[in-house]
């Protein structure tokens, strides 16, 4: 399979982007597609491995030898249905997976691996395209009615699975769109909405119905849904933001990074949103948390005009390459830079913000800061230090914070009487998804706590099956089998 | 790099019957065959049509229909068909398929009705019967066409009318070999794989095959199936298929003996297994999946598979994602915790029934503390790394594996590709590359006395776990000139190790090569290694009778990942079943004191080696675990050169990024050992040989959960022999090998001067017919002063009277000269390597030498070097895989200079069948007298040229002229004397191969000069 000697004649090539003057202009997608020549080379590099390590560090399982060989071939149908078969949605990790695939590539070793999430990508792309993905309604309905409330990836993947097996979906939102983090956390610039219209538009008619603007638990009690179907999903994400226990959060120039990405976002695609307009034009801009939410913010600072942007991360700065005790083909801890990081962010490691300072009107000017240090405990447990006469002023006007999320919000769980878990996510097993409900499964960010959108659509296509398992007492739903690699 | 899948029996996925059954191959009893080199023997067309009595001639035997290719397609069958109206081909097409909702009784009946039917059509005059499972549906399920075939062939047996007719298979199962194989074997004459047809043409029609038409795709896949059953059979020395059909070399794994007998009489089985009813749940699971499973959106249509290449949803594999990464984890950061992890992951796999090991569980507690067992720096001098040559792996990876084994004590392998002499010699840093086993295989690439002289260990290889039956090949490309040089062959020309050793056709040839090889190196042990079938004992017993020191039993699941996967998955057996048979066959024989025994193959862990132990092994080898150790990542590529962790390559570039350690496989082997230590503590063994044979501390699990492991009997396994009190279960003294009663210790007392000081010695003796491979011991201490360049030419010359026995010259090194006024027997110069060898008629004699054989078969078999003039004829396979030496000869018996790489084979006289078969090297000069060489010329990839020119008309002269001064042949005297008369008579045999790499070289050393 594939071309034995590929590894060795062609180099690793991804898209490019656009100049950092020209993408800071808009707020569209800004990569520079591959030509397909290209894209066949690069899936001539996947080396069709005995063990294919990536296939294991998918969490989807995906079935990444067998496609970069179809794609290497240019038979782009064939690698359409491979990728479908374990993803029921490419476009989107195609654009926005941080790849453990690739950590995990055995190519990567000694080489740079195999570009699998650019093909992904790719593959998807060329199936809208040719219009090889249309609806695929199911062939019986089963009389089952399932409720899925949150229409995130975890949500949509379960409630396409579920469909497919005949049963009746329905989808809450609160939001006025489904989609979740997808069209509300992140920017246009790494996925255009148009890109989730277009997979809705099939859904919705493969006979899914989206409920929107109704939050269970406020519009819509939740026991009633118990009652009106014959099984409850839910993957309502993990929404409840880190607290910045300092003084002078509440003055004004702190905000939630959720807040304004989510408003950003909405401006974007020309919806109104409530609340005040946060913008970052002219100003200098302080981005706390160095995750993806924060990489959002950056770009989407400077979008806005943002004369500066800094980002603070707390933990020291990693290796470029792989730390020592993280071996291949695990998931590595390592510097990663993003496309916003590159579009003139200053990094700050190793950094923790003590306090917010304000003017008389109670508007953010400053942030103080402090240098930490992390030393390991005799338990190889990591603890933070201070170092003394490091304090830092630094001027700001506007402070995001993207410091991650804690948990499921309770008030759903509550009112059900699920049961919680220490980390304040849903009390359910990997193993059937099932809460301690009976008829009550909980997938994605909300069971497992914040995590990848490959992590999501996975637990919606797992928990499809055995909600279908549940309800008819077997599954033709596909599961993606053993082999996931552990975090070490 | 084997198969790491679980048996047939052990897997949860449902499987083909087919894979229930496991080839047989010949070891030591009988030859494996060549059935490329040797095609002129090898047949695969079959008749169709009633058998009558042989001893009867009459034209009756001529009314047959004969296929050329027995594997047919859907318009041969149609062609079949059409002689419907001449009764001697009347054809019958039965249907085979049962009701599904009746599950296994449906089965059963549909059996019972298929025979009668059979039976009434041949009574009402059918010749010929197809067997057919078309046009089925939700349903008509399909009965396993092995199953419907095997029990008409039997039961027609039975009622005495089956030599009446012939049994077409027309089913959409078969599609490997082994299937097609099985289907021959249980009696078969025709098969017609409809469904592969259909495949193709789907292919076809989808552009994804643009090079080829319909018919000739199909005729290629017959082809390539024909040519497969043709190596499934040369591998138990089988050579046409006319007598493999219903032959039944088969050993089910996994069936129970109800079924066997029933539907598979006289076939072995040994462990119980499945019966028809969990059959027919495994065809009813493929059947509901293919007509009563609602499609999903989105689903394959096909599984991913995953039984050669790992699959989340595929079968299981020992070595996946996480027991790689954990072990590498574990021997790189030197992590215990990390290891044991590792071992869980593979012990649980085991557990969760992968192999038959993993039904085991340990008995009989006699707890000790650990400190009292024996340290692990004892217990890894038992360990050993499995044979894997330089050429087939990096020097690096090669030289890795040494280092590390030397370092803990252990041994590792040379594999068949010889060794660089520098290896032999410690660095500095103290590390040494020596392979402690350096392997004699059917190629013998660098097989000299120097080479043998610095074995700990010898190995015979007569069979490989992962291709046992078959032979090798490392393609011309891959010799570089670093390759050649250890392997003492040519750059760039092809190197094909035969399938059988040519020196070994049987249990008494493999005693000589033992003697020889201990006559090469008296410290050495000689080791035999044999794989795992049925039977294995009873060869094991004759070769300890042989005297070899050590015999190694391979599973089934060891090797190379550059096998054939028909070899990799259906040819051998687990080694638990080896190991058992071997250790109560020789325990019961009261042989098992003289012999080490050793098990290899997919020993991962030291719950593995401990298993081995207490079913009767005391050495162990390791080969993936190790290389895994060492970066591989079971990338399932060796046989393409393109290994991305520089291991099973020889690509400079892929070499760079070899990134193992001594340090990761001694660490590996520590970990074993410590694991293995902790087993004994808790068994209360202190020392490893207490734990030999111990079978009472092993019982069959009784947790296991798996519907088909239900009927395994494991109680042959461990059974216990009942022998005498005082008969020894493991090896308790060495072999006497009588090479001390050899007449060389009387040549090296009086050859002092020239063996110490370099003076020239002359000595005569008699030499009689039983002494046995004389020149080995003397070169032996030659090469233990001198090295490889031996002494100076004849500095010691032995003019010996009388009648050689076998193995005459063997292995015999520079310096030596060896005269023999009479006769030699078989194996002459054997292994050659620098010395001069004359074999004259005695003086006055009054024979014609041209026209009588002087000495036996198989003459300078591997030979490296070296001169033989033959004042006579020789037998058949001279010089067999000659790689340097030069020899003149006056006749030869059939397939001269077969696989010959280098060297120079000059003959005199009359050549016999098969000249030149697979030769890549080298020159030979045939004295063509009669005209008739071509005809028997194997010239394939031979240019046939007339010697005109110098350097060849030079050599030519020289080469007869010493024949005639060494043996004052009359032939060649009157070559000589009117040598051009007889110029344009001689034909020079130039292997295309070997002129392109001669070519090759003389373009790199011009660009390089």
């Amino acid at each position: 399979m594939g071309k034995i000697t590929g590894f060795m004649e062609y180099k690793r090539r991804v898209e490019a982007y656009d100049p950092v003057n020209e993408r800071l202009k808009h707020y569209r997608e800004f990569t520079q597609p591959l030509k397909t020549e290209e894209l066949k080379r690069q899936g001539a590099r996947c080396m069709d491995c005995g063990i294919p390590f990536c296939h294991s560090g998918c969490p989807l399982g995906n079935l990444i030898p067998d496609f970069n060989d179809a794609v290497y071939r240019g038979q782009w149908k064939k690698a359409a249905e491979l990728l479908h078969a374990t993803n029921n949605f490419p476009e989107f990790t195609g654009r926005l997976c941080p790849a453990p695939c690739e950590e995990a590539c055995v190519l990567g070793i000694n080489e740079d691996p195999v570009s699998i999430e650019n093909i992904e990508k790719n593959i998807a792309e060329k199936a809208f395209e040719a219009g090889w993905i249309r609806p695929e309604p199911p062939a019986n309905r089963t009389e089952k009615e399932v409720a899925i409330v949150g229409s995130g990836p975890a949500g949509l993947a379960a409630a396409q699975q579920l469909n497919r097996a005949g049963h009746r979906v329905t989808v809450y939102e609160r939001d006025e769109k489904p989609g979740g983090l997808l069209r509300y956390g992140i920017p246009d610039f790494k996925l255009e909405k148009g890109v989730i219209d277009r997979r809705l538009e099939i859904l919705s008619a493969e006979g899914i119905e989206f409920r929107c603007g109704v939050h269970v638990g406020i519009d819509l009690p939740a026991a009633s849904l118990l009652e009106d179907f014959d099984a409850l999903l839910l993957c309502g994400g993990a929404t409840l933001r880190r607290a910045l226990p300092i003084p002078g959060t509440e003055l004004k120039g702190v905000v939630q990074a959720m807040d304004f990405l989510a408003q950003n976002n909405r401006k974007v695609s020309g919806t109104s949103f409530e609340g005040e307009a946060i913008g970052a034009r002219d100003k200098q801009v302080i981005v706390i948390g160095g995750g993806d939410t924060g990489s959002d913010c950056i770009g989407t600072a400077f979008r806005q005009g943002a004369t500066s942007v800094v980002n603070f991360e707390i933990l020291s700065k990693p290796p470029v390459g792989r730390p020592e005790g993280q071996p291949w083909p695990f998931w590595p801890m390592r510097l990663r830079s993003s496309s916003s990081h590159k579009e003139g962010a200053e990094r700050v490691f190793s950094i923790s913000t003590k306090s917010f300072e304000g003017d008389d009107q109670g508007n953010l000017k400053s942030l103080i800061t402090v240098e930490v240090e992390w030393t390991r405990d005799s338990n190889g447990g990591r603890t933070l230090k201070e170092i003394e006469g490091t304090e830092k002023e630094w001027p700001c006007d506007l402070a995001l914070l993207a410091l991650g999320f804690t948990g499921s919000e309770p008030s759903l769980a509550n009112s059900l009487g699920l049961q919680m878990d220490s980390r304040s996510n849903i009390q359910a097993s990997d193993k059937d998804y099932k809460t301690n409900i009976p008829g009550v499964f909980a997938a994605g960010d909300q069971r497992r706590g914040q995590s990848l959108i490959v992590w999501a659509i996975s637990e919606g296509r797992q928990a499809a099956h055995h909600v279908d398992a549940f309800l008819m007492g077997q599954s033709g739903l596909p599961l993606k089998g053993e082999g996931d690699l552990p975090r070490i | 790099m084997g198969s790491d899948t679980p048996v047939a029996v052990l897997s949860h996925r449902p499987q083909l019957i087919y894979n229930y059954f496991k080839q047989l191959f010949a070891q030591v009893t009988n030859p494996p065959l060549d059935g490329i080199r040797e095609e002129l023997i090898c047949d695969i067309s079959l008749t169709l049509g009633s058998d009558h009595n042989i001893f009867e001639v009459d034209q009756r035997h001529c009314r047959k229909l004969k296929i050329q290719n027995p594997v047919i397609s859907k318009e041969d069958l149609d062609k079949i068909k059409s002689f419907g109206e001449n009764p001697d081909f009347r054809v019958v097409s039965l249907p085979i398929k049962y009701t599904a909702s009746r599950g296994h009784n449906g089965l059963e009946e549909a059996l019972e009705d298929l025979l009668r039917k059979a039976s009434l059509a041949e009574q009402q005059g059918a010749r010929i019967l197809i067997l057919s499972d078309r046009n089925l549906d939700a349903e008509q399920a399909p009965i396993p066409a092995l199953l419907a075939c095997s029990y008409v062939n039997s039961g027609l047996q039975r009622l005495k009318k089956r030599s009446q007719i012939s049994i077409i298979v027309e089913s959409a199962e078969p599609r490997e070999v082994h299937h097609f194989a099985l289907l021959f074997g249980f009696g078969a004459s025709a098969i017609n794989p409809y469904l592969v047809n259909e495949i193709i043409a789907e292919q076809i029609a989808g552009g994804n095959l643009p090079d080829c038409s319909f018919e000739e795709a199909i005729a290629n896949y017959n082809k390539a199936i024909g040519k497969g059953i043709l190596k499934v059979m040369n591998k138990i020395g089988i050579s046409t298929l006319n007598s493999y059909r219903g032959s039944q070399l088969f050993e089910c794994l996994g069936l129970n003996t109800g079924m066997v007998r029933k539907y598979f009489p006289n076939t072995p089985t040994r462990i119980e297994g499945i019966g028809l009813y969990e059959v027919e749940k495994e065809v009813a699971v493929r059947h509901r999946k293919a007509f009563q499973s609602q499609h999903i959106p989105g689903d394959l249509d096909l599984e991913p598979g995953g039984e050669y290449r790992w699959r989340r949803n595929g079968e299981k594999h020992m070595f996946d994602p996480m027991s790689v990464a954990l072990l590498q984890k574990a021997v790189r950061n030197n992590e215990p915790s990390t290891y044991k992890e590792y071992s869980r992951s593979i012990n649980e796999q085991s557990r969760q029934l992968m192999t038959l090991r993993g039904m085991f569980e340990f008995t009989n507690f006699d707890p000790i503390p650990l400190e009292e067992v024996e340290p692990w720096t004892e217990i890894v001098k038992r360990f050993k790394t499995g044979a894997m040559s330089y050429g087939s792996i990096s020097r690096e990876a090669h030289e890795n594996l040494a280092i590390a084994m030397n370092r803990i004590g252990g041994k590792s392998n040379s594999g068949e590709g010889g060794e660089d002499p520098e290896r032999y010699y410690q660095t500095q840093n103290g590390d040494w590359r020596n392979s402690a086993i350096k392997q004699v295989a059917s190629g013998r690439f660098g097989v000299t006395s120097h080479y043998l002289t610095n074995a700990a260990e010898i190995q015979i290889k007569m069979a490989q776990g992962a291709k046992p039956g078959e032979g090798g090949q490392l393609p011309g490309p891959k010799v570089n000139p670093d390759i050649a040089r250890t392997r003492n062959s040519t750059p760039y020309v092809g190197l094909i190790s035969p399938p059988p050793h040519h020196d070994i056709y049987s249990i008494e040839d493999l005693s000589q090569l033992i003697y020889d090889l201990k006559s090469a190196n008296r410290k050495a042990r000689i080791n035999v290694k044999l794989v795992s079938e049925v039977g294995v004992g009873t060869v094991a017993a004759g070769v300890a009778k042989a005297k070899a020191d050590v015999i190694l039993i391979s599973g089934h699941d060891g090797g190379t990942g550059a096998s054939p996967l028909t070899s990799l998955k259906h040819a051998g057996l687990p080694w638990e079943l080896g190991i058992a048979e071997v250790q109560q066959t020789l325990v019961g024989n009261d042989l098992r004191n003289r012999v080490v025994v050793e098990c290899d193959g997919q020993l991962k862990t030291g719950r593995d080696v401990a298993i081995a132990c207490l079913l009767g092994a005391e050495e162990f080898g390791f080969a993936t675990a190790p290389l895994v150790a060492s970066g591989c990542v079971m990338m399932r590529v060796c046989h393409l050169n393109t290994c991305p962790v520089g291991i099973a390559t020889q690509n400079p570039e892929l070499r760079k990024k070899f990134e193992g350690k001594p340090e990761h496989v001694v660490n590996y082997m520590y970990f074993v050992a410590q694991e293995l230590r902790e087993i004994m503590a808790k068994l209360g063994f202190r020392k490893l040989e207490e734990m030999v044979g111990q079978v009472g501390k092993l019982d069959r699990s009784p947790a296991i959960d798996h519907y088909k492991a239900q009927g395994i009997d494991l109680s042959p396994i461990l059974h216990q022999v009942l022998v005498p009190e005082g008969t020894q279960l493991g090896n308790t003294h060495a072999q006497d090998h009588k090479v001390g009663e050899s007449i060389e210790f009387e040549i090296i007392e009086k050859a002092h001067p020239a063996l110490f000081r370099k003076e020239k010695t002359n000595l005569d003796f008699r030499i009689r017919n039983t002494d046995r491979a004389v020149g080995a011991i003397i070169s032996n201490e030659i090469s233990k002063i001198y090295g490889a360049k031996g002494l100076p030419e004849n500095t010691l010359k032995i003019n010996f009277t009388g009648s050689a026995g076998q193995s005459f010259g063997a292995f015999a090194t520079r310096g030596l000269s060896l005269v023999v006024n009479g006769n030699a027997n078989d194996y002459l110069g054997k292994g050659l390597c620098g010395a001069r060898l004359v074999l004259k008629v005695p003086e006055g004699a009054t024979l014609r030498p041209e026209e009588n054989i002087i000495t036996g078969n198989v003459c300078l078999y591997g030979a490296t070097s070296g001169e033989a003039y033959i004042n006579g004829k020789a037998g058949e396979r001279f010089c067999v895989r000659n790689s340097g030496a030069r020899a003149v000869v006056e006749g030869i018996g059939d397939h001269g200079c077969e696989y010959m790489t280098g060297g120079v084979a000059v003959i005199l006289g009359s050549t016999g069948r098969n000249f030149g078969a697979g030769m890549s090297g080298g020159i030979a000069y045939v004295l063509d007298s009669q005209g008739g060489f071509l005809k028997k010329c194997n010239n394939d990839s031979l240019n046939l040229l007339p010697v005109t020119e110098d350097p060849d008309v030079e050599e030519l002269r020289e080469l007869v002229e010493n024949h005639y001064n060494a043996t004052q042949s009359p032939r060649a005297q009157k070559i000589l004397e009117s040598w051009e008369a007889y110029l344009p008579k001689f034909v020079k045999v130039f292997p295309e191969e070997y002129r392109q790499a001669l070519e090759r070289l003389e373009n790199e050393q011009l660009e390089t000069s």
